[in-house]
């Protein structure tokens, strides 16, 4: 098992690198077709990529959770791994001005863009933060939705992520949630690199393990609502059918 | 701002602004209990543990 803060420092540095342009493709994004396109591919629609800022759409993600979300009108939404903001800037179209949209990332490079993309947007509903996903910066209790992009997969402690998550809702509150699971043994090289890490496959768990985290850290009625497989062009072979998307619901 | 919480001890946090406009800009965030401060800087408070601060 590779040491926590050397994954955190790792991640942190790429996705960086990522906010910057030095990193031209990341792991989520397919550089042929372009960063448009490839948002439709995992979900989101051409009206929702066309109705928040350029600079939010990243390529990022596996997931589009606020189409699951059933997000209501006044609700406060915390999104965890906000990158360039674009699950937080649809999230508060969707609770309107009396609802809130808190986004935690930690990496300053991402936040530094979704703060621009805040003034672009002209956004009074959101605020972000920079914290860690295992250390909410967030009070007991005070959230109704926890929403995130493919980012659960990326700690290094995932339980101690659920639980944290926990902690900071309301009860009933409820969490949809994209992210990456694996079926069967991944190759031993694959699940030590770091490159890997970051590119959301090596840190990935089994299905059921991932599942069995979220009810261990006290959610109820967990629920796998939807999932496709996950394949990106330059993808290992040996990985081909192991990687899965999964949007996962579960309440409080 | 207002369910802001500590890190570490996830209590309560003392606010302190040196800039303001129609938000807080700059300012510090202060956690008695563990003796920590948490800096905000150009509206975005900075609640990462000390050892992953840049």
């Amino acid at each position: 098992m590779k040491n926590e803060k050397e994954i955190k420092q790792f991640v942190k540095d790429r996705y960086a690198s990522i906010a910057s342009n030095e990193d031209s493709c990341c792991s989520c994004c397919n550089c042929n077709t372009g960063i448009v396109e490839h948002a439709k591919s995992i979900g989101y629609s051409e009206a929702e990529i066309r109705n928040i800022p350029d600079g939010a759409v990243m390529g990022l993600g596996c997931g589009n959770p606020t189409a699951l979300a059933e997000l209501k009108a006044g609700e406060t939404v915390l999104d965890l791994g906000s990158g360039g903001g674009v699950d937080v800037f649809l999230a508060a179209q969707k609770v309107g001005e009396n609802g809130n949209v808190i986004g935690v990332d930690m990496t300053s490079e991402m936040l530094e863009k979704a703060r621009e993309n805040v003034k672009v947007g002209n956004y009074k509903n959101v605020e972000f933060r920079a914290g860690e996903i295992e250390n909410l910066p967030v009070e007991d209790n005070s959230i109704d939705v926890v929403i995130s992009n493919c980012v659960v997969n990326l700690s290094p402690d995932k339980l101690a992520t659920y639980k944290e998550v926990f902690r900071v809702l309301k009860p009933d509150g409820r969490v949809l949630i994209s992210d990456i699971v694996t079926e069967g043994e991944l190759p031993e090289d694959i699940r030590q690199s770091f490159d890997s890490w970051t590119e959301c496959i090596a840190g990935a768990l089994e299905t059921q393990e991932y599942l069995d985290t979220i009810t261990k850290a006290g959610f109820r009625d967990v629920t796998i609502v939807a999932k496709h497989p996950f394949c990106e062009p330059g993808m290992d072979d040996r990985l081909a059918g192991k990687i899965t998307s999964i949007q996962v619901q579960a309440y409080k | 701002m207002d369910i802001l919480a500590c890190p570490i001890c996830k209590g309560d946090l003392e606010l302190n602004v040196t800039e303001e406009t129609d938000e807080i800009i700059t300012g510090t965030l202060y956690c008695g209990k563990c003796d920590e401060y948490y800096p905000i800087e150009d509206g975005i408070p900075n609640m990462l543990p000390p050892d992953l601060r840049e």
